[in-house]
């Protein structure tokens, strides 16, 4: 699956990002990001770790705590259970509401333990906002639908002995990563850089099978393999590369360097998305994208005022997307 | 079977280093980590008790004739009484309340209401009257028995055989509040947990001989501190010393000794002499043994010349009574004295009875013979630093002491009562003669202070019981273990601060405070075990048994061909094949038909046996070895392991002579093999070397550690002062200090939010319950240099994993106040304090309080809010007129510096009755920049930077550290240990398992690296990462990354950030306080001033140091040059003395200034201030 970029004039020939999606899954995405710079990719790892809104609990209201975890606590841990926040678009975070805008969603909790055993309470016993029962924590199994037998994928927030009590109303909020961590709606976000493996034949063969088995055993990931049939050194998956460098190393000392020459692709990254619930992976990185551009909109308007206010200044492009950033690099080299 | 299969089964019996550590956890199973503190207070509590009331002389009493005026003196028949101690008798822990109600005591309830944990003692009382009647009538006899008379309250030491929760299981001490995994070993008194540490002293009744140098007067001498085994005489030394100097001097090599009493030095001659041993042969006898020792008897000939002119015991005992304390008495009187003084005060523990001069020439001998031998280089001079001549008080001595002093002095109050009523010719009533609040408040007063000693009197020991340290489990424990030298701490002298060869096993190498107290306060090691003491008459027994010779019945030529034998340092007699005696001994110790705690000493070359039976000796646990091979077997490990269904446990093991304690002394006549191993090489290996001589083995090297050590992962490749550094900081870490923590009150508590159990352990650990009870977090760590913010040991943390929970803690305080009630008029009330009635009220919010004056819990709180109310009625001032304040405000406000939210309130009353309030604050501690984390390996450093996850660094997995630390906090400190830990961390957190770093095993870094790349990562833990702000690989180099222990030390910024700039001053000089919570000045001090005289800031300095402190306005009379009257009001100024109302000069000074000026006045000095015009 392509992404197709429109372009406006081009001046210098900008390069079109591509964008091959490899896996998508319900918790993560892999995806190919080439023909761009490692700024981009960066920016876009940033991005999706902490410039997309979110919903997560930020105020708790504790009416009742005979637990033996003390109220900070319960909330600290209430905050991180992730919820989910499809529903994000249509809120407003604290701060830029106004009257009667979507901000709060209000869960509430009240568990009293009546058994002889210890009882987990877990964020199925959160009752989501009858206004909005769709903000939920992830993998939600309200107790109430459980017959018998508890859900396993519940978030544990508590332990309960006998008579003790958990009694509290939960605020929900939207928020961005860069406020607290709790709003990041990654697990992992990380990309790596395309490697390339030439295997140099002639000087391998000068290797003994032994020799070969040791040098293919001396990477830590498998990147490359020995084919038993061939007796061949191939390369298997190069991706797997670490550029640990330790192939070289071992060939060094092995007195034969120059078995293989590594190239780093620098405008090849393989993306790494895990979400951890809260948004489908696939929205987390197109969101990112929005409010990459979103940013730069900002910046192409806040540049257009200056240059309003200043001279006739430079020519803008209609910027789209990914090569927006050499864009405005380009303004930048005008203007100055 | 042949020879050779059953070599070969016996190989298979042989055990492995692995099945060591099923002996060590059976040790601790049976003994706990505070074993010498819970044995040596029981010995206290079942013996010393008692022997100490049973030695206590009967009080006797007959009246003394009293003279009163006007009555008719009349005695018509003669009365003595004679009081006897019996039998004593102690309860369990009790209390009674202020209503007399009495319950048993548990220690959570102490703990809570401030009380003290102490058990009721009662002694049975026999009062027996005689009376006289006229001569020749048979006396009338009178007895009447008082059974248990209470006495005192004893305090009683946790866990110990008569506390309540002793043999309670986990359980029941749950449900009594009491955490499972507290180990005891320390009291409750006025509710707060006092340890006792144990203090070092040299033995007694051994023979010291040094050497000494040059410019001293004597060229040798030796010392004997001779104390009795029972009773509570001081302690006499005895110095024999020999002169120094050659050539011309006519004392040139006389040995001369001290005698106790004796003001000078006594010809050592002379004293054999007085004891009875006039010709010059049998002095010679006594101490050269062997007259053909040549060499030694030039020795004494000096000696022998100078004592020539006395030369009968008479004169010699003149001698000495002539130099005593009694001036202008009879000749006879002076020999009587001298005579006493010999059987008295010599060498009192050889005898202090008649006819021990036999013995007492013996032992003086021998002291002169120890000292020839160094004198002669035949032996090196004693080492005052070895461990085997070192002693430990624990809490069984120290509180004995004290009792036999607090119990003198009932019996000395009782015989005073008595006599008082014999005299008066009241009835005697017992029950009031015993004091017994002499006991209680004597042992109470000594304990919560920790001056060792009555009150008030000279010479007590300070610091002897300490407030048990609570901020970490391991801190709790290592306290309980603590021993201290009571040397001066200015001391010069190196020596006895530094790692002895003989602490090897008995006292950690690690673990002691850097500065003043370096290595005079250590601690034990893990399986060091102190000596309660056993009485020496079964020895003496025995060897009477098996044909010792006593000194009285040999002649001295018989020494040199014998042994010579020594209890607990005295000289009993000689036995002539000790090797046997000696088989035979260990062999019945090993079958404990001996007690296993008796030391048994063969000095081969000094021909003696040494053998010990006292208390404090320090002895560890070693695997017995004979004919090259354990004698512990592989089916006695199966046994230990199914300890459940055998129940076969350490004391088996040492039933079974498999195991023996082996003392400090002893040690010295072992050979110990270090590993099992070395023992499978020595058998292979019989011929070469010295191997074929093992006569034990280590249980485990590592067991040399003590708690803190035990917790650092491979000490064994740091260097060691790291791990003295982390053995430090490991007690102030934060973790979770006791499973109870909820329900007790302790003033400051730190609890960490996420403790986890380390991935890299050791196998002492177990032993430790760190794993129970951690103090730290498993951080991914990457050791690089990322944008600066880590340098001179600071710090990045991820502030992403922070606001996920990593290292946050809560830190509690607790506030107590009580209603105190003095007399009728003083009486203080907890409400909210009304403003209209109240003097002197706070500056802080009352609004918190409840109405029963106190902050409810929930109620958040800032600084200076008050939080407990509390008003003292004010006397009536007697003007008669209506007062407008009848109160004066005595409420607690939260620390100045502090907020927080109250988490606990506790309202209860004390032993007195009154009303008694504890309040617990809580305060959620988050990371922050300038808060304190440290490694494992003395790695310590504050945070300097906070970056979000996507400002950190990251590998291509994803992985984003937690802690960035600096490289170069490595080169330099060498904690090569730090990154093996990081290491075998990222291996164990791969496999799922646990790594272990215990030292001293064959674990190699090698064998870890291959595991990792095993794992598909670089063997040696680097890798490729990321820059998180550009997104760039982190060219030329990789980066070491792994998990690592990380522990988050007390010291926090927000405790510690302070500024002023005008503040409160001192009453006295009016300059500003000093300290943060009094909102203090910080200090501009003499270098800082240095610094700004160079700079040439006088200005300044002025400023800083006078119109910022202290600066004072005074009027000076010109003529006088002394302060005078002004009245500002009226402008008028005026010097009574001078008449002088004109020449008045205003001047600014310094407020000290002007205090020291009136100071001097006081003084009748006149400070004149002169002006120049």
């Amino acid at each position: 699956m392509v992404k197709k970029e429109k372009y406006g004039s081009s001046k210098p020939p900008p390069r079109k990002p591509k964008m091959q999606i490899r896996e998508l899954t319900e918790d993560h995405v892999k995806f190919v990001l080439s023909e761009t710079d490692t700024s981009i990719a960066n920016a876009l790892r940033r991005s999706m770790m902490t410039d997309i809104p979110t919903i997560a609990i930020d105020l708790v209201e504790v009416e009742m705590n005979t637990t033996v975890l003390n109220d900070e606590y319960l909330a600290h841990r209430l905050g991180l259970i992730p919820l989910i926040s499809t529903q994000v678009d249509k809120m407003k975070s604290p701060l830029e509401s106004e009257d009667d805008d979507f901000v709060d969603v209000e869960f509430t909790l009240d568990v009293t333990c009546t058994s002889d055993s210890t009882m987990d309470v877990t964020s199925d016993f959160l009752i989501p906002d009858p206004k909005y029962p769709d903000i939920v924590p992830v993998k939600y199994n309200p107790v109430a639908d459980q017959i018998g037998g508890e859900s396993q994928e519940g978030i544990l927030i508590v332990k309960l002995r006998k008579n003790q009590q958990l009694k509290i109303k939960a605020i929900a909020r939207k928020g961005i990563g860069k406020d607290h961590a709790k709003w990041n709606p990654t697990a992992t976000a990380v990309y790596q850089f395309q490697p390339e493996i030439i295997l140099h034949q002639a000087v391998l063969e000068t290797l003994s099978l032994e020799q070969k088995e040791e040098w293919v055993n001396s990477w830590p990931t498998k990147a490359v393999k020995l084919n038993p049939v061939t007796q061949q050194v191939e390369v298997d998956n190069a991706e797997l590369y670490q550029y640990d460098c330790e192939c070289i190393a071992k060939a060094e000392a092995m007195g034969k360097p120059g078995l293989c020459t590594i190239n780093q692709k620098t405008d090849t990254f393989i993306f790494t998305v895990e979400s951890t619930g809260v948004l489908p992976p696939q929205q987390i990185v197109i969101t990112a994208l929005d409010r990459m551009l979103e940013r730069l909109n900002t910046v192409q308007v806040a540049l257009k005022l200056e240059s309003q206010t200043h001279e006739d200044g430079g020519e803008f492009y209609d910027c789209k997307y990914l090569d927006i950033w050499l864009r405005c690099l380009n303004v930048w080299q005008l203007i100055s | 079977m042949d020879v050779e299969d059953e070599a070969f089964d016996d190989e298979e019996e042989e055990i492995s280093q692995e099945d060591a550590w099923a002996v060590i956890t059976s040790y601790f199973e049976e003994k706990g980590l505070v074993r010498q503190q819970l044995d040596s207070f029981d010995e206290f509590i079942q013996n010393t008790m008692q022997e100490i009331v049973d030695e206590s002389p009967d009080i006797e009493v007959t009246p003394e004739s009293q003279h009163q005026p006007g009555m008719e003196f009349e005695v018509d028949e003669q009365r003595h009484y004679r009081i006897q101690f019996g039998q004593i008798y102690l309860s369990k822990p009790m209390m009674t309340e202020a209503d007399g109600e009495t319950g048993t005591l548990f220690p959570k309830e102490a703990r809570l209401r401030n009380l003290t944990y102490s058990a009721p003692l009662y002694v049975d009382l026999i009062k027996t009257l005689t009376k006289y009647g006229a001569e020749g009538e048979d006396p009338i006899v009178e007895t009447e028995e008082l059974p248990k008379v209470f006495i005192g309250k004893v305090p009683i030491m946790l866990r110990s055989q008569y506390c309540s929760l002793y043999d309670h299981s986990d359980k029941e001490l749950a449900e009594l509040g009491e955490c499972p995994y507290d180990q005891g070993g320390y009291f409750i008194i006025n509710g707060s947990e006092k340890a006792l540490i144990a203090q070092e002293k040299m033995s007694n009744n051994h023979v010291y001989v040094f050497k000494k140098t040059m410019p001293h007067k004597y060229s040798h001498t030796a010392e004997c501190r001779s104390v009795l085994e029972h009773g509570n005489r001081p302690t006499s030394t005895i110095f024999v010393k020999q002169m120094a100097g050659s050539g011309g001097k006519g004392a040139a090599g006389c040995i001369r000794t001290t005698i106790p009493y004796i003001r000078a030095d006594i010809p050592i001659v002379i004293v054999f002499r007085a004891l009875g041993f006039v010709a010059d042969k049998d002095i010679l006898e006594h101490i050269v043994y062997d007259f053909k020792d040549t060499a030694m008897m030039d020795l004494l000939r000096p000696s022998l010349e100078e004592a020539f002119v006395i030369q009968n015991q008479q004169v010699a005992l003149d001698y000495i009574g002539k130099r005593g304390s009694t001036v202008g008495v009879s000749k006879e009187k002076r020999i009587r004295y001298a005579k006493e003084i010999l059987q008295k005060e010599l060498l009192p523990h050889v005898g202090i009875g008649d006819y021990c001069e036999t013995k007492k020439a013996y032992f003086l001998g021998y002291i002169v013979n120890r000292m020839l031998v160094c004198a002669l280089c035949r032996r090196q001079q004693d080492d005052r630093d070895h461990y085997g001549n070192k002693r430990l008080d624990l809490a069984g001595p120290l509180m004995g002491g004290l009792f036999r002093m607090l119990f003198r002095k009932v019996t000395k109050d009782v015989k005073g009562y008595v006599q008082k009523c014999v005299d008066n010719g009241k009835e005697i009533n017992l029950t009031y003669a015993v004091r017994a609040k002499t006991i209680t408040s004597g042992l109470k007063y000594s304990l919560a202070t920790g001056n060792w000693g009555a009150q008030g009197t000279q010479g007590v020991r300070a610091g002897v019981s300490q407030v048990l340290n609570r901020l970490t489990y391991a801190s709790t424990l290592s306290h309980l273990r603590r021993l201290n030298s009571p040397i001066g701490r200015e001391g010069k002298l190196a020596k006895p601060r530094q790692l002895h060869n003989s602490h090897w096993g008995m006292i950690c190498p690690a673990e002691t405070p850097e500065g003043q107290a370096c290595g005079l306060v250590k601690n034990l090691a893990l399986m060091a075990y102190i000596s309660v003491g056993s009485p020496s008459a079964p020895i003496l027994e025995f060897l009477e048994e098996w044909q010792t010779e006593n000194l009285e019945e040999i002649t001295a030529s018989v020494i040199p061909s014998a042994t010579k034998i020594f209890v607990n340092g005295c000289w009993v007699g000689i036995h002539r094949d000790p090797e046997l005696l000696v088989r035979t001994l260990r062999q019945l110790r090993r079958q404990v038909d001996v007690n296993t705690e008796v030391g048994v000493v063969r000095d081969i070359r000094l021909q003696e046996l040494r053998l010990y039976t006292d208390a404090g000796r320090c002895c560890r646990p070693l695997f017995i070895v004979d004919n090259q091979r354990l004698l512990i077997k592989r089916t006695d490990i199966v046994q230990l392991q199914n300890r459940e269904t055998t129940s076969f446990g350490w004391h088996d093991l040492v039933a079974a002579g498999l195991i023996e304690y082996v003392d400090t002394e002893e040690e010295e006549t072992t050979m110990i093999s270090m590993t099992i191993n070395d023992l499978q090489g020595a058998r292979s290996n019989m011929e070469s070397g010295y191997y074929p001589t093992y006569t034990h083995c280590e249980i485990h090297p590592s067991m040399i550690l003590g708690i803190c050590g035990s917790i650092i992962p491979f000490p064994d490749h740091n260097q060691s002062p790291r791990n003295t550094y982390q053995s430090a900081m490991g007690k102030q870490a934060m973790g979770i200090y006791c499973t109870n923590f909820q329900t007790r009150m302790d003033t400051l508590a730190y609890v960490l939010y996420y403790p986890q159990k380390p991935l890299v352990t050791t196998r002492s650990m177990e032993y430790l319950h760190f794993r129970e009870l951690p103090a730290g977090i498993n951080a991914i760590v990457a050791i690089a240099c990322y944008s600066g913010y880590n340098q001179e040991d600071s710090v990045i943390m991820n502030q992403s994993s922070i606001d996920r929970g990593l290292f946050r803690s809560i830190f509690y305080r607790s506030y107590r106040e009580e209603e105190k009630r003095q007399g009728t008029l003083c009486r203080e009330e907890m409400e909210i304090p009304d403003a209209e009635v109240t003097l002197a009220m706070r500056h802080g919010s009352y609004d918190k309080l409840d109405d029963d004056g106190l902050a409810p819990p929930g109620t958040r709180c800032s600084g200076n809010d008050i939080v407990i109310g509390k008003t003292a009625a004010l006397p009536d001032d007697g003007s008669g007129s209506v007062q407008r304040y009848t109160k004066k405000d005595c409420s607690t406000a939260v620390r100045s510096t502090e907020s927080g939210i109250v988490d606990q309130v506790l309202v209860t009353t004390n032993d007195q009755g009154l009303k008694f309030v504890k309040l617990r604050m809580r305060k959620e501690k988050v990371p922050q920049v300038g808060d304190k984390f440290a490694s494992r390996h003395g790695q310590k450093g504050t945070i300097g930077m906070t970056y979000t996850q996507e400002d950190m660094p990251f590998s291509c997995e994803g992985i984003y550290p937690d802690i960035v630390v600096n490289p170069h906090a490595i080169p330099s400190r060498m904690t090569i240990g730090h990154l093996v830990e990081c290491l075998m961390g990222k291996v164990a957190s791969l496999l799922g398992k646990e790594g272990d770093a215990t030292p001293f095993t064959d674990v190699t870094v090698e064998d870890v690296s291959s595991a990792l790349h095993k794992c598909g990562y670089q063997s040696r833990g680097f890798e490729v990462m990321y820059n998180g702000h550009t997104g760039r690989q982190l060219k030329g180099r990789q980066i070491f990354l792994g998990p690592t222990y990380y522990q988050r030390l007390k010291h926090m910024v927000d405790d510690k950030v302070h500024s002023r700039a005008r503040g409160p001053v001192q009453i006295l000089t009016r300059q500003p306080m000093e300290g943060r919570s009094r909102d203090g000045g910080l200090r501009f001090g003499e270098m800082e001033r240095d610094c700004m005289i160079a700079h040439g800031g006088s200005n300044f300095m002025k400023e800083r140091l006078f119109e910022c402190s202290d600066a004072y306005r005074v009027h000076v009379c010109e003529i006088c040059g002394l302060i005078c009257i002004a009245n500002l009001k009226k402008n008028t100024f005026e010097c009574l003395g001078c008449k002088n109302k004109t020449k008045v000069s205003q001047i600014t000074i310094p407020y000290a200034c002007k205090l020291l000026f009136q100071e001097l006045m006081s003084m009748c000095i006149a400070p004149r201030m002169l002006f120049k015009k």
